[in-house]
């Protein structure tokens, strides 16, 4: 039967393989894509291979991915084999302990995985960074290695480790020379599956590591800002260095060829280690060649600054040029929410900066997370705007300095939307079912409460409980009725592409979505909406505390604050910046855009207000809007 | 054999540390009230009450079910046939096989399902060539089809790595030996190939089944924030709304159903085995 044709076989085999290549295939052409879209092809660059190897980020990352995978793969492997064949030796009982024990890293969803080891080394106060991320993977890989090896352990006949001792073999030689050959096929897999995980691993890496350690998935998903073609080129790379290793393995049989009997073995055996050793050397080779030089003269020379910030959220040319100026080295670690970053701050993780929002800013001030600011180091005061100065959460600047501020509004699509709909509904806009099908709504409970809460009269800070209820069926209205697609920053792309008529938005998002796309427009409701405001604090457990003043007269600098904003879209709180880049003749990027100033002067607009009891009650009826939603589907 | 049973114990050790120590932080936060650092002892089923008493949650949790049932099934009727292609293949080819399995599986997860978007969005290249062949205005992207085919896509090579690794290990003499004593090919396959490969599908039942519970990510990105699943609503408790307590009573749940899912799926394999593993 080995030598028929199967065509039905071969058929669904070419398929499968078309299926698994199809989105490699669409991420390398995009890799090389001239836009920063992920959807539309507009020309060929090599622009985004240039940002790559220029960004010491994406370039550790990848070094960290591959490190952490490879030792995790090949320790988990060793240990979980070692573990399996033990364990089929023991007592009936504690194998099914141990098989049980095992059943949790594997059933549990990762996201409870990843509590429990922060927990843990929380509790036991462990830094968190590579190796807690490293012990993590291991921990999670070796019950997927145990899978896949304790089968085959267990298919062995017990008789042939004692008949091979019987036969004088010590244990080690009766182990190594008689078992492992026996389930060699079932460490391999074991492997496989371990590198697999650890490589793709995303949830647990995120809350488990720390000082600025990241993998591939974290930059990837603290990148979801503006995922941009560059993370497709750090993908070719892989594809690269992969295709690279295989190519030498097919050298190395072709030679242990030449020693017949071994051969056949040699190959599957030789096979992985090889990839996994030509990815080392290519990562190491890869990150030793971007190493910064450190030049001593300067007077932060080996000084080490930890930024926090939203992820796509900075100019790539700051972190660099300040480097150069300081002779301290940067290390910026990304988070996607507010609230992330609140886990990580109130666990004790360590940074000199933080960039959160408004209200983040106030709860963390409130719970003694932050420090003063030395203003008298703060050398940019005079440059910055006024409606950036003594914002509600810090009336005397005493905490923070404005990083970038904005407000939230509607993005909409000019040839498909009435002007005179917004000006009559404002937010209620949302609801009128001439758009059905046609709308984003933002994937955030403080955005959405917002829209309903102003759209409703009521203020958005309202601590009444019947307002929310009333702004909650709102929204279920809205979910139920309107068939949105609730998403986060994918509205950026989608509206710069067209896709939708209507969608909530960040004024900095919608600035460089009209700076795309002519087409779009952004409005800002009578009703009030919110402004807000992300600002520099230094945490308590900062440790470089003049540095961090100096970084943030840095980034409000006159040159900085512009290459920030112009590379971001977000309003500048460098009011000659703001000026500059709105002005018709100082031909600033976002000349004649109106999201990107934005608005100071209406009664109705305000800035969140922290607190925890509406925050959870906004949270949880957040979750049922979606529940509602995913129903009405 | 009995002389190994002490290699066991160091991962044993390991095991209670970097498992069940974990497991139980987060048992007693499900049983506790409020605090992401201060835990105050007083015992509390209120996190459990209100999983139970909601009739939404219990909702999401038969929604996450009833998807990642669908995505098992897919898999094991798509990934089965093929791991028998690739077990049946010469071995030069086998290993190519696995290895073309296995690459799309190294490059991260999150990359290949931001190219999934970009291929199922509503300007991207499935929309162009469907509008080709002159079907318009198709929605796939944020649809419950753009999440099973996220979920496939990422968990099928584990089905078929684990079936193919139990079918690869089978002696083949038994197979000629059914043929020769007059059984068809189907029924060798039915009598013989398919039960011995048994271990491995169950494996790869586990494999698929399990993450595809308790994803979050791909319905966030494929499904949109619209399609909500057991593990958003894990997520969203500890990173959105900070009930950890919470979010630990719901880990709890979904670690219970799945312990009794797997009971049953244990004893399905000691019936088919007919309990010969139990020396």
């Amino acid at each position: 039967m080995k030598k028929s044709s199967r065509p039905f076989g071969k058929i669904l085999m070419i398929l499968a393989i078309v299926f698994f290549y199809l989105p490699i295939l669409y991420m390398i052409i995009f890799s090389f894509n001239e836009g920063k879209s992920l959807t539309t092809f507009t020309g060929f660059s090599l622009r985004w291979y240039q940002h790559m190897l220029e960004s010491r980020d994406m370039m550790s990352a990848l070094y960290t991915t591959f490190t952490v995978a490879i030792l995790a793969t090949l320790i988990s492997t060793v240990v979980g084999t070692i573990a399996a064949i033990g364990l089929s030796s023991s007592k009936k009982l504690v194998r099914d302990v141990v098989e049980q024990v095992n059943n949790f890293p594997i059933m549990n969803p990762d996201i409870v995985t990843a509590i429990g080891f922060m927990l843990l080394f929380i509790t036991f106060k462990v830094e968190r960074g590579y190796v807690t991320m490293l012990l993590a993977h291991i921990a999670f890989c070796i019950p997927y290695v145990m899978l896949s090896v304790m089968p085959k352990v267990r298919s062995l006949d017990p008789n042939l480790a004692d008949a091979a001792m019987d036969l004088g073999a010590t244990p080690w030689v009766a182990l190594t020379k008689v078992i492992v050959p026996q389930i060699t096929p079932g460490i391999f897999s074991g492997a496989l599956i371990a590198f697999t995980m650890s490589v793709d691993d995303f949830i647990i890496s995120y809350f488990v590591t720390g000082g600025g350690v990241k993998n591939l998935s974290i930059m990837v998903y603290t990148m979801s800002k503006r995922v941009n073609p560059s993370i497709n080129a750090v993908s070719t790379l892989v594809v690269v260095i992969i295709t690279v290793a295989l190519v030498i393995i097919n050298v190395v049989p072709a030679i242990a060829a030449k020693r017949p009997k071994k051969a056949e073995m040699g190959k599957r055996k030789i096979a992985i280690p090889c990839t996994i050793g030509a990815v080392v050397v290519a990562g190491i080779i890869a990150i030793f060649a971007l190493k910064p030089e450190v030049n001593s003269d300067l007077p932060y020379s080996g000084q080490t600054l930890y930024i926090y910030l939203p992820g796509e959220y900075m100019g790539e040319e700051i972190v660099p040029l300040f480097e150069e100026q300081t002779g301290a080295t940067v290390i910026v670690e990304n988070f996607d929410s507010n609230e992330q970053a609140y886990i990580k701050v109130t666990n004790g993780e360590s940074y000199d900066i933080i960039i959160p929002s408004d209200y983040m800013i106030q709860r963390l001030m409130e719970e003694g997370y932050l420090q003063k600011i030395d203003k008298s180091l703060i050398t940019v005061w005079n440059e910055l705007d006024e409606a950036v100065l003594s914002p509600a959460f810090d009336p005397d600047n005493e905490y923070s300095v404005s990083y970038f501020w904005g407000t939230v509004g509607i993005v909409y699509d000019k040839t498909k939307v009435s002007e005179e709909d917004l000006k009559e509904q404002g937010f209620g806009i949302f609801l009128n079912e001439k758009y059905k099908g046609d709308i984003y709504v933002y994937d955030s409970e403080r955005d959405s409460f917002m829209m309903a809460l102003k759209d409703l009269g009521y203020s958005m800070n309202t601590e009444n409980e019947a307002e929310l209820q009333e702004a909650y069926e709102w929204l279920v209205q809205c979910v139920t009725t309107m068939d949105p697609e609730i998403v986060t920053d994918e509205i950026i792309d989608n509206m710069a592409q067209g896709r939708k008529a209507l969608g909530l938005c960040y004024s900095g998002d919608a600035t460089y979505i009209m700076s795309e796309n002519e087409n779009m427009g952004f409005y800002m409701p009578e009703e009030g909406t919110n402004r807000w405001y992300d600002s520099m604090v230094i945490p308590t457990t900062a440790e470089s505390y003049v540095l961090a003043h100096e970084f943030m007269n840095f980034v409000n600098s006159y040159d900085m604050a512009y290459a920030n904003s112009d590379w971001v879209g977000y309003t500048s709180p460098n009011l000659a910046v703001k000026e500059d880049l709105s002005s018709e003749e100082e031909e600033g990027s976002y000349a004649g855009i109106n999201a990107y100033i934005p608005r100071t002067d209406h009664p109705l607009d305000e800035v969140f207000v922290f607190n925890e009891e509406v925050k959870k009650l906004m949270g949880n009826l957040w979750s049922k809007v979606k529940i509602a939603a995913s129903n009405a589907k | 054999m009995k002389k190994f049973s002490q290699l066991a114990v160091p991962y044993i050790i390991w095991a209670a540390l970097m498992i069940v120590l974990p497991m139980l932080l987060i048992l007693m936060y499900s049983f506790t009230e409020h605090g992401n650092s201060i835990i105050s002892f007083a015992v509390t089923f209120d996190h459990y009450i209100k999983f139970f008493s909601d009739p939404d949650f219990l909702l999401v949790l038969w929604r996450s079910f009833t998807i990642a049932v669908k995505t098992t099934i897919i898999c094991l009727l798509l990934g089965y046939p093929l791991a028998y292609f690739i077990a049946r293949s010469a071995e030069k080819w086998q290993n190519i096989l696995v290895l073309c399995i296995t690459i799309p599986t190294w490059i991260n997860m999150l990359v290949r399902t931001y190219a999934w978007i970009g291929l199922l969005s509503d300007g991207g290249l499935f929309a162009q060539i469907l509008g080709f062949f002159g079907v318009e205005e198709v929605e796939i992207l944020y649809t419950e089809f753009a999440v099973l085919l996220g979920m496939v896509y990422n968990f099928l090579p584990f089905m078929i790595l684990q079936i193919n690794t139990s079918l690869c290990k089978m002696d083949q003499n038994l197979l000629n030996a059914s043929a020769d004593l007059g059984a068809t090919p189907f029924q060798t396959f039915w009598k013989v190939t398919f039960p011995l490969s048994l271990p491995g599908v169950i494996n790869g039942i586990t494999l698929v089944f399990l993450p595809a519970i308790s994803a979050f990510f791909i319905p966030k990105l494929l499904g949109g924030g619209q399609y909500f699943l057991i593990g958003n609503l894990i997520e969203n408790q500890f990173i959105t709304v900070g009930e950890w307590n919470f979010g630990s009573a719901i880990s709890m749940i979904m670690a219970a159903v799945m312990m009794l899912l797997m009971m049953l799926v244990k004893k399905l394999e000691v019936r088919n085995q007919g309990g010969k593993e139990d020396n």
